[in-house]
């Protein structure tokens, strides 16, 4: 008994120890970020290089709004983040409410393939969607990227929520409907009113899902007018060679809104990914 | 299929029957209708996307690597004829064995360090939750501006690694991470490794947290010592959420391109290419569209097994 709870406070100085470690790995980089996009040229590259920006500026933040089309490309994946959650709730939710509470002959053939639908992975699908695209004349719109995003945020939505309209009791629909309520009523009125964090935790998840998707907006979007922030700065590497200043305001701040979203909905977040969720 | 609705009725799941028609069949079957009918129309929707944005591609991409078919040109029926010049074909080898080590050791790093995490987020601590979250945020950046951040951080100039190991007299030489042939698959597992940490500690502290207490106390009242309560009562617990979050992760680690795009773009001569990013410039780069289809097809039978499984996992605790 005594060996144990000796074990369990050297374990404690263990964790503690491998703990500092892991936070200086995870954070490092984001410090080198924040730290570059503070900096003089003169402080990034060359013999002057430093390590802690000694003249912290914001020249690079200006830069990057007065030179580069980074507010649109701000704009663009706002759009299309938004269409695409909006999309995926409406058409999760009905959907879901569908698959958990109605009866109908093919219920659990569409239910599996839904999950199979979400884990088939875009690398497979990019090349001939890229035909689809081209036929719809969907190549360079913002429609045409929501509609691709949908393919992988609606089945998981639907998933999500389907799993969660379930444990919504019975009894309580069951009553709505008694009092003459139809089914979309109660659908509104008795389901969703409690399924609130069901659907901010799917909301969370189709909004950065499609603000980092990358292969779909690099592959159907040629055009500035439409490109998103993922692309918009992988092309920042071609267009200028001196440009990491600009380059890690920009990550930085397109780093922003899922981060922010993140710290705000984590607890429920956490609890989305358990049910075996998002993103390796 | 009368008989099955009437059941129904009498079933506590039987919500259909709400609606009143528990006197007469005949208004129970219209009731059954109508509700067959709201179902399909509310997933109307949903099945489009499945149809026309996934099966349909789908299809077409095994139709396409049967084809010669370049951007902008119509392509002939060559049958195999894409599958075999691929394994003749030595960057496709070199491919092949790429993204089989850089999947299996990317998972395996996860893994370890992911339960090390956890289990460390898991002992008692003040401020443990500002540790938590301050370790899960790579999770939530985008995967396109960790690869970008990291190159800048490998840059051989200017970079951090090599300022820091100059400035603090640990390293003489200038260190070409990413374009040294023997480092720059290091280097990319490295990042997918930093970004995909979170995700198997917040998976594997949610599984340790919902164990009971109570039975790391009876293990240690029965004489286990910490080794024998972790190997006997967390990890049997813990096995699916191992299982689940392994065969997730290898499906996106396996097929995801961005961090080599950004990172090496499967150089230097194609010691990082993997599959998906192949296709990529097989299709996009070299504009023909039927050998990459095929590229991205020739790993979708392994993928598919996973798949599968994942499958009935995740409608397990609602569907049986």
């Amino acid at each position: 008994m005594r060996s144990v709870s000796r074990t369990r406070r050297s374990l404690q100085w263990v964790g503690n120890t491998l703990l500092a470690l892991m936070l200086v790995w995870t954070l490092v980089p984001f410090y080198w970020m924040i730290a570059t996009s503070l900096k003089k040229d003169r402080e990034i590259y060359g013999f002057e290089a430093t390590l802690i920006p000694h003249q912290p500026t914001l020249a690079n933040y200006a830069r990057l709004f007065a030179k580069t089309p980074f507010i649109l490309y701000l704009r663009n994946s706002t759009i299309i983040a938004v269409g695409t959650t909006i999309a995926s709730l409406v058409f999760g939710t009905l959907g879901a409410y569908a698959l958990a509470r109605l009866r109908f002959p093919g219920r659990k053939v569409i239910a599996r393939g839904l999950v199979f639908t979400y884990l088939v992975p875009p690398a497979l699908l990019f090349i001939p969607l890229f035909a689809v695209m081209s036929t719809l004349r969907l190549v360079d719109t913002h429609q045409g990227l929501i509609l691709t995003y949908l393919s992988f945020s609606v089945p998981f939505c639907t998933w999500l929520l389907m799993g969660y309209f379930r444990s919504v009791p019975l009894e309580l629909e069951e009553a709505a409907l008694v009092d003459g309520c139809t089914r979309l009523g109660s659908l509104v009125r008795v389901i969703l009113p409690m399924s609130l964090p069901a659907l901010a935790v799917v909301a969370f998840f189709a909004f950065t899902q499609s603000w980092n998707e990358f292969l779909y907006a690099n592959v159907f979007v040629n055009s500035v007018e439409v490109r998103t922030v993922t692309t918009g700065l992988t092309l920042f590497i071609v267009e200028d060679v001196f440009f990491w200043g600009p380059m890690m305001a920009a990550s930085f701040l397109s780093a922003l809104p899922p981060l922010v979203i993140y710290l705000i909905f984590q607890r429920w977040v956490v609890k989305g990914l358990t049910l075996g969720a998002v993103k390796g | 299929m009368a008989i099955r609705a009437h059941d129904a009725v009498a079933g506590r799941d039987g919500i259909a029957t709400v609606g009143s028609a528990q006197a007469r069949p005949g208004r129970a079957s219209l009731a059954l209708r109508r509700e067959r009918q709201l179902a399909y129309a509310l997933l109307t929707p949903t099945l489009l996307v499945i149809l026309f944005l996934v099966a349909y591609p789908f299809c077409a991409a095994i139709a396409l690597s049967l084809q010669d078919k370049m951007v902008g040109s119509p392509g002939r029926w060559v049958g195999l004829a894409n599958y075999l010049e691929l394994f003749r074909d030595e960057v496709f080898l070199r491919t092949a064995w790429n993204s089989v080590v850089y999947t299996v050791v990317a998972v395996a790093l996860k893994f370890v360090l992911g339960l090390t995490m956890a289990l460390i987020l898991d002992q008692e601590r003040r401020f443990n939750n500002v540790f938590r979250t301050l370790l899960f945020v790579p999770w939530a950046v985008p995967v396109i501006i960790v690869a970008l951040n990291w190159r800048w951080i490998f840059d051989d100039l200017s970079g951090f690694l090599n300022n820091f190991l100059i400035t603090f007299h640990l390293s003489r030489d200038i260190i070409s991470w990413l374009s040294d042939p023997s480092l720059a698959m290091g280097c990319v597992i490295a990042v997918v490794v930093w970004a995909g940490t979170p995700f198997y500690s917040m998976t594997f502290l949610a599984g340790l947290q919902a164990i009971p207490r109570e039975l790391y106390e009876a293990a240690e009242i029965d004489g286990a010592s910490i080794v024998q309560q972790f190997v006997y009562v967390t990890v049997p617990r813990l096995r699916t959420i191992f299982l689940t979050t392994v065969m997730l992760s290898t499906i996106w680690t396996a097929t995801n391109l961005q961090f080599v795009f950004v990172l090496t773009r499967g150089g230097p001569a194609s010691r990082t290419e993997i599959f998906p990013h192949l296709a990529y410039t097989t299709a996009l780069g070299a504009r023909r569209l039927g050998m990459g289809a095929a590229v991205s097809l020739v790993f979708f039978p392994v993928l598919a097994v996973l798949i599968l499984l994942l499958t009935r996992r995740m409608l397990r605790p609602t569907d049986d």
